[in-house]
């Protein structure tokens, strides 16, 4: 389990930079940078662009995602914005829109 | 004691301004401004530079910034602060450093 846990009633309107896991289940606006994994949960919201090695996202994102790893795009996710990463994952329920770029 | 809402491990950064409802404990670090309805914590690996307004804040850690407090602010044994405090009610414990101002809003008598 992460150590980093933006709750539910919370809201970050600015930058959030680090090296462990983060687990949003409230709002944040700005960028987020990382060197390890972002999950965004189904009452989260992230308006970000957004950098790290894996993503793992149930609620709702806008902005574009680079990752070094793995984007997964659960069935409940709504994602607007362009994804750059290797390994890309689209649930069967997920809304999606924006650019898919696998580096292939 | 129940989950805190929002915890900023030892390895996040957080830079601007964070508001809400709900506990929040500080292990990294905080840079900006920080709103809150309810109680915050600074643990000892913790740093934050901001104003905070918050209803109780208990600090541990590092802490640089001017302090709203609508209940308790708590200046724990290994805390290190800079800034002015305005509170109804402040606690310093003894090993705990301090620089900056206090207002605890005392009635003062009205011949002074």
């Amino acid at each position: 389990m992460a150590n980093t846990i933006i709750g539910s009633s919370i809201v970050i309107d600015g930058e959030i930079t680090g090296e462990e896991d983060l687990v949003i289940q409230g709002t944040v606006k700005g960028k987020i940078q990382l060197k390890e994994s972002l999950y965004v949960e189904e009452s989260g919201s992230v308006e970000a662009d957004i950098e790290t090695q894996n993503v793992d996202i149930s609620g709702q994102v806008t902005g574009n995602i680079t990752a070094s790893d793995k984007v997964e795009l659960k069935s409940q996710c709504r994602m607007v914005g362009d994804i750059k990463a290797p390994r890309i994952l689209i649930a069967d329920g997920a809304s999606f829109k924006g650019n898919v770029d696998m580096d292939v | 004691m129940a989950e805190p809402a929002c915890v900023i491990g030892n390895g996040i950064q957080v830079r601007g301004n964070l508001s809400g409802s709900g506990d929040l404990v500080v292990e990294g670090r905080v840079e900006g401004h920080v709103s809150l309805e309810d109680h915050m914590t600074v643990e000892e690996s913790g740093t934050v530079v901001a104003d905070v307004e918050t209803k109780e804040l208990t600090i541990n850690g590092q802490m640089s910034g001017n302090v709203d407090a609508s209940d308790r602010v708590a200046i724990l044994q290994t805390a290190v602060v800079t800034g002015d405090i305005k509170a109804p009610r402040v606690v310093i414990e003894d090993g705990a450093r301090f620089r900056g101002s206090i207002e605890m809003e005392v009635p003062l008598p009205a011949d002074i």
